[in-house]
């Protein structure tokens, strides 16, 4: 009995498995006091003395290590080869069957922020295979999953101590730093791939021929339609990589671009909430990096591409997405005398941020599911949508599955439905150098409560919107923030991230201040979009 | 209407119209400096195709305004390609690069251009591999240096 093999792996895993349940729930988010206690005078939201206002951790995993999190988000934010796709399609999903397949689902679902679902699917995986998380594991991570070693049987005392550290455990290599392995990359040539056939000429690759001018050339109108794309170029051989690396001209440019560069950032708010452009008297709208002007790579950053990288910028290829969960006991039923089974709901919302570059946002609050949403986001959709709850909601409910704008672009219903509750507003980040005596006048408009916001951080963002009744202007502070980086993403992108400095609702008859809890409310994570500013 | 000629890398003699030729910054130069002595201009680093094909864009493009330096950036701004030059540029990657060079080497900065824009066409979209597949070009990462690379530059792929 004692020595049955399968049943003393079957007990060495759920060992394991509960260490690995419980760890995880042991430790606390870091703890860090706010380095920046006063950045908004007026009065101090709530929401500003967060500790996850600073760089923020993992989100938190409700099932395995960290490090699985991680993993997790990898996987779903950024797939590795369909450059192209964004999560936001739905596929067709067939019913999963399998334990693999529930617990996919399960993490995709958690992934969305859904947790009920997720739950639900975890809980019908582990039923259908103790050990299912072995499995995902080993298709989806088989790259990184190094196998332990197995530990001898008698050391199963200290095993669930050393669970997390193995699989933590990366192979570490010698490595020159990244910045002298690219500088080593110059002057070498782009090299001919070889014949296919043997004794056959190899395929002709006149690129190799291309002097670094010519090379130069193409890969600036590579960044300046899609710089993602240079990214990627940056890993076809290592030419290019120094390319990517050392083409300060090309960054210079894709920073003035005004399409995702700096030029398309605003400092001042460019259109009222309704998205009707405003017009300063003189007409020269405050840019960091003016076409033709003369201006420097901002302290301390040192290169172009660094000021592309970190310089506080809102994208508008995609969506800010803030998902928020909260629990609240639910009511007993009469019938049940057991406190241990009321039921707990798990509340999933969403607040979405759109920007645009003529100074306008879309501000959506809903419950429905970014798949189901986000790709139909945009001010034609949302006003289409509105004018529809005004007039022929009635009908519209009737013939559900209906588009709106015609067989071109159809908005399904349930897209539709979210959209009507979507509000207008503007945006604008705080000057990154201080504003000329001069303009402080017209900015007190937008600057906060009281208006007298005289030390900003440029990283912060004003985001004005409609409320729920025209009287009412909601002000949102938010404030960009760069995911911190880990072992799988040594350098992640940056200023991805908005978390909240305050949320208040302004009543324009009465000018009364009114704050906003945000007890819930977690930060907006940016999430690229497909088709939106790529051309 | 004034010509001269041309004579290509392969000894062949091309005979153009003067202002269609002064397309290039390079001839035009030349031109100015020496004089027209009415004997053939050789273009050392340019076959007689390519050359031709060269003048054929020229030719359509001998009445745009001539590109002074300060609408350079104007220019270099956009990515577009014209229709007519989006057809000119069907060609075989092996011309299209060679029209590329020889753009370069007689300084005609516009056909330089709309050359690097469908390059830069071709790579757009593309996944570094099929990059490579598209250009013959061979990986010369170590699997350990590429993804060194790949983590360095993450931060771009979310622009």
């Amino acid at each position: 009995m004692a020595d049955n093999p399968e049943l003393e792996s079957f007990r060495r895993k759920w060992r394991e498995e509960v260490a690995g349940r419980s760890k995880p729930r042991a430790t606390p988010p870091s703890v860090a006091p706010d380095p920046q206690p006063t950045r908004f005078p007026p009065r101090q939201h709530e929401a500003s003395h967060r500790k996850d206002l600073e760089e923020e951790g993992p989100p938190p995993a409700s099932f395995d290590p960290e490090e699985l999190a991680q993993q997790v988000g990898q996987l779903t934010v950024k797939p590795e080869d369909e450059h192209e796709e964004d999560g936001f399609t739905r596929k067709d999903h067939h019913e999963p069957r399998s334990a693999l397949e529930h617990f996919e689902r399960a993490v995709e679902k958690e992934a969305a922020g859904n947790l009920g679902d997720s739950l639900h699917h975890y809980r019908r995986a582990y039923r259908l295979d103790a050990s299912v998380d072995k499995s995902y594991r080993n298709k989806h991570y088989a790259h990184v999953w190094k196998k332990p070693t197995q530990p001898a049987p008698g050391t199963e005392a200290v095993e669930a101590d050393a669970v997390p550290a193995k699989t933590t455990a990366p192979v570490e290599l010698e490595t020159i730093p990244t910045a002298e392995l690219i500088a080593s990359f110059a002057n070498l040539p782009i090299p001919p791939a070889e014949s296919l056939v043997e004794n056959t000429p190899p395929p002709p690759c006149p690129i190799a021929k291309m002097p670094s001018e010519v090379i130069g050339e193409i890969l600036r109108y590579v960044a300046l339609r899609d710089p993602a794309t240079f990214g990627r170029v940056a890993l076809v051989c290592k030419r290019m990589a120094y390319h990517f690396a050392h083409e300060q001209q090309i960054w210079r440019a894709v920073c003035q671009n005004p399409e995702f560069g700096f030029a398309g950032m605003h400092y001042t708010f460019a259109c009222d909430i309704y998205g009707n452009p405003v017009y300063t008297l003189d007409g020269v709208r405050y840019t960091p990096f003016p076409e033709g002007g003369s201006f420097e790579i901002p302290k301390p950053l040192s290169s172009w591409s660094q000021v592309f990288q970190s310089f506080p910028r809102i994208r508008f290829s995609g969506i800010y997405i803030s998902t928020v969960n909260y629990t609240r006991p639910g009511a007993q039923s009469t019938h049940q005398t057991v406190s241990w089974n009321s039921p707990i709901h798990i509340v999933t919302y969403y607040r979405y941020l759109r920007f645009y570059p003529d100074g306008s946002v879309v501000s959506l609050l809903s419950t429905t599911e970014p798949v189901d949403v986000v790709p139909h986001i945009n001010k034609e959709n949302m006003m289409a949508a509105r004018a529809i709850s005004y007039k022929q909601h009635q009908r519209q409910l009737a013939d559900q599955g209906q588009s709106l704008s015609g067989a071109t672009d159809p908005v399904p219903a349930v897209a539709q439905n979210a959209l009507r509750h979507a509000h207008r507003g503007r945006w604008c980040l705080t000057s990154p150098v201080p504003r000329p005596e001069s303009s402080v006048e017209e900015e007190n408009t937008g600057a906060g409560p009281n208006g007298t916001d005289e030390s900003s951080d440029p990283r912060d963002i004003v985001v004005e919107t409609e409320g729920v009744d025209p009287k009412y202007v909601f002000t949102m502070h938010l404030s960009l923030r760069s995911p911190s980086a880990s072992k799988s993403h040594v350098n992640p992108s940056k200023n991805t991230k908005l978390v909240w400095r305050g949320f208040w609702s302004h009543n324009k008859l009465t000018d009364d201040w009114a704050e906003f809890g945000l007890r819930n409310d977690r930060a907006f994570v940016f999430r690229r979009v497909r088709g939106w500013g790529i051309h | 209407m004034a010509t001269i000629s041309l004579m290509s890398s392969d000894d062949a003699l091309v005979t153009v119209e003067r202002a269609v030729a002064e397309r290039s910054i390079l001839i035009k130069n030349m031109l100015e400096d020496l004089g027209d002595s009415g004997e053939a201009i050789p273009i050392p680093n340019v076959n007689e195709t390519v050359l031709k094909k060269v003048i054929e864009w020229c030719d359509h493009h001998k009445n745009d305004p001539p590109t002074a330096g300060d609408d350079d950036d104007n220019r270099r701004k956009t990515t577009d390609i014209d229709e007519w030059d989006q057809k000119f540029m069907q060609v075989d990657q092996e011309m299209l690069f060679e029209v590329i060079l020889a753009a370069n080497y007689l300084d005609i900065k516009a056909l330089l251009d709309v050359g690097c824009k469908t390059v830069a066409n071709m790579i757009k979209g593309k996944s570094p591999e099929e990059i490579r597949k598209t250009f013959n070009i061979q990986n010369d990462f170590t699997p350990e240096e590429e993804d060194q690379i790949r983590r360095e530059n993450e931060w771009a792929e979310d622009r």
